[in-house]
């Protein structure tokens, strides 16, 4: 067959399907075309934007204005009941109980001590995590951003981590670091002892904050990276001109100019930190003891793991946990807008 | 303020090979301009003489000094950039700053600096400003400005009046020119636009292929060009440049132009019979003629300026040929029209484009 007759069938063939297609794409707009009438007809043109709002506002409010709404009505009730029609209504009860502390820098002193360990926990954990988080991120965007050899391989490979699975990056760590793993193993075949890195609580404090950041730094410096290559070259070159030392360039040009990036990386860091859960639980289990007990696992196990299931509890401690995060949310933002001005 | 000289400054990207050799000397508080079309080189070049990008072979001194192997900062020369680079997150006055903060003086002799600089480009009441808060012009003069702050040795412009308007471009070139008398720096400029090279610079640099094709002030540029690419570069409009074969050369050089016959009364130039020329003559000097027209024309368009007339007319086996005429021209699309060539303006060149010496 001639290579024009092929060409022309085939053209064909496409056209037909790209009509069939076309025609069933078409199919549900033609449904809806009647009743969309007939609701303007009915509301108004002005009205309408917020009809085509409805399909999305109804799936937000049920999978997360809801859920907001029964955390709180959970939060002022009492007893092991799941219904909360059949939970007696206790007022700021679950709330008095979690702030009942001697000192609040001191969990022992309070009555819900595991409530303030996973606090402080969680706290140490943040500081020492975003911190980390934010300063690799950044130095690893910078030397990412630079024309060195291999830069898009590098670039991978940082990411990497990023598309596994928490619990699988928990459990290839927990690989490496347990009694028998293999840096145990590297460490006794260069003659030293083994060291328990999960029954330390330092140093499971250490590897839960490590493996966190070595898990999400991909995302963050990616988030750095599109920064960098946003600031115009130009700006750089002039700099140069302008005789400017490269600290300096960096203090008073790169940073101001990735400040708005920063504040992402910040507020998402500290948001996805404070959230920490699956990394931690399946890496130590909270442990030794409750030396990385974090305050979402114990939201987890006051709620489903322990033998008595105290619903009304843990939803008090997630509201706090949700007002502490948009207070942080908020302050950020704050910090932003008075850097931005 | 400085002298410049580049000797055979060559530069490759890769395999491509952007500047072939250049020689030149730009003396002390002189204004030159590259000038050529896009692609030509003339910003490579300027960047190679900023210490941006580096030489692949080649010197460059400054003042005498070899600076080839040294990087910008170290040069003590100020760049205009064409985005006017300023740092968008810095007040004008931070901007203008910048520099002399790195420069390490002293507060007071930064402050006096930049007033003097902001009252010369009438900035004082946009110090406090952010680049985003001002006009296209006012950027202008901010880049403008902080490169004279530092006093640099050469001043380096690249294409810095591009994303201006019209309007604004030709007030801020008579800026330029008037900045350029008062402090009296070596100046650098790079542009496509040959209305601002032809304005601006003491001295043009026309550059093609990463070759200098001529160097000269503005008025030999457009009186003597060296070759077509410069005689048509120069110009606006540019050159009419007419395909012609020698027919005679005896004190009368007779030439046959697309089978038309004319002579021209000029010392003989030893030019043989047969022999192929390019007849150049720029659209001023190509007067009407009811009688003894040397060729006859069909008019494809008037444009009429007010003050002037630019009529573009065709004849068969010639290109469109350009005339300026002074005034109001009342000529219309399709009349037949008779011109005569101003010999003492008529340029010729041989085949590969190159001037034929004048007798």
């Amino acid at each position: 067959m001639p290579s024009g007759e092929r060409i022309g069938l085939r053209g064909r063939v496409g056209a037909a399907l790209g009509a069939v297609a076309g025609a069933l794409a078409a199919l549900p707009m033609r449904l809806l075309d009647g009743p969309m009438q007939a609701c303007q007809r009915l509301i108004g043109a002005g009205r309408m934007p917020y009809v085509f709002l409805v399909p999305n506002f109804v799936v937000f409010g049920l999978f997360v204005f809801l859920p907001i709404a029964i955390n709180i009505v959970f939060s002022v009730t009492g007893g092991p009941a799941l219904f909360p029609s059949e939970r007696p209504y206790v007022g700021a009860g679950q709330y008095a109980y979690l702030f009942d502390c001697g000192s609040y820098l001191d969990p022992n002193s309070c009555r819900e001590d595991h409530f303030w360990r996973g606090v402080a926990n969680t706290a140490k954990f943040v500081l020492f995590q975003v911190s980390a988080m934010v300063l690799f991120s950044l130095v690893t965007a910078l030397v990412l951003n630079m024309k060195i050899r291999g830069r898009g391989f590098f670039r991978a490979v940082y990411f990497f981590p990023v598309l596994l699975s928490p619990v699988v990056v928990a459990l290839i760590w927990k690989w490496i670091l347990q009694r028998d793993g293999l840096l145990n193993a590297a460490i006794t075949t260069l003659g030293g002892q083994k060291v328990l890195f999960f029954i330390d609580p330092s140093w499971a404090m250490f590897w839960a904050v490590f493996v966190s950041v070595w898990a999400h730094m991909g995302f963050y410096t990616l988030i750095l990276l599109a920064g960098l290559q946003a600031i115009p070259a130009d700006l750089y070159e002039a700099a140069e001109m302008d005789a400017t030392p490269r600290w300096r360039v960096f203090r008073r040009i790169t940073l101001p100019l990735l400040w708005p990036n920063m504040i992402v990386v910040i507020v998402l860091a500290l948001i996805k930190g404070v959230q920490t859960f699956d990394e931690v639980f399946v890496l130590t289990g909270g442990g030794p003891g409750t030396a990385t007990l974090m305050v979402v696992q114990y939201i987890y196990e006051t709620a489903f793991a322990n033998q008595v299931q105290n619903f009304g509890l843990a939803a008090a401690a997630s509201v706090v946990l949700g007002l502490v995060l948009f207070l942080l949310t908020l302050a950020q933002l704050a910090l932003a807008r008075r850097k931005e001005s | 303020m400085a002298e410049l000289r580049l000797v055979g400054a060559r530069k490759s990207f890769g395999p491509v090979d952007v500047l072939h050799g250049i020689d030149l000397a730009v003396q002390d508080g002189e204004f030159v301009v590259f000038v050529g079309p896009s692609g030509c080189g003339k910003s490579t070049l300027l960047r190679v003489i900023a210490g941006l990008e580096t030489v692949t072979e080649g010197e460059v001194y400054i003042d005498g000094q070899r600076v080839t192997d040294r990087p910008a900062s170290e040069r003590d020369l100020a760049m205009v950039f064409q985005s006017y680079a300023l740092y968008p997150h810095m007040s004008v006055r931070k901007n203008m700053a910048f520099a002399l903060e790195n420069m390490g003086l002293k507060s007071a002799e930064i402050d006096a600096r930049v007033t003097r600089a902001a009252t010369m480009l009438r900035l004082t009441d946009y110090l406090e400003r952010r680049p985003k808060a001002l006009s296209g012009g006012q950027r202008q003069r901010v880049a403008i400005g902080r490169a004279i702050v530092r006093d640099p040795k050469i001043f380096l412009f690249d294409e810095p009046l591009s994303n201006l308007d019209a309007e604004l471009r030709v007030a801020t070139r008579k800026e330029l020119a008037a900045l350029h008398a008062e402090i009296g720096g070596t100046m650098i400029y790079v542009t496509h636009d040959q209305v601002e090279a032809m304005t601006l610079a003491d001295r043009i640099v026309v550059l093609r292929a990463g070759r200098i094709e001529q160097v000269g002030s503005p008025l030999e540029l457009y009186n003597s060009p060296c070759n077509t690419f410069v005689a048509g570069f120069i110009g606006s409009p540019r050159m009419n440049l007419l395909p012609a074969t020698v027919t005679g050369d005896d004190g009368t050089l007779r030439l046959n132009l697309a089978g038309r016959a004319i002579a021209v009364e000029r010392p003989a130039a030893g030019l043989a019979p047969g022999k192929p020329v390019t007849l150049g003559i720029r659209p001023e000097h190509i007067v009407m003629a009811k009688a003894d027209a040397d060729l006859t024309l069909t008019v494809d368009l008037v444009e009429h300026l007010g003050g002037e007339t630019f009529v573009y007319a065709s004849a068969p086996g010639l290109p469109q040929i350009t005339l300026r005429q002074d005034g109001q021209a009342r000529l219309a699309r399709g009349e037949v029209i008779g011109i005569r060539f101003d010999p003492p303006h008529l340029h010729f060149f041989d085949e590969a484009g190159a001037t034929l010496a004048r007798p």
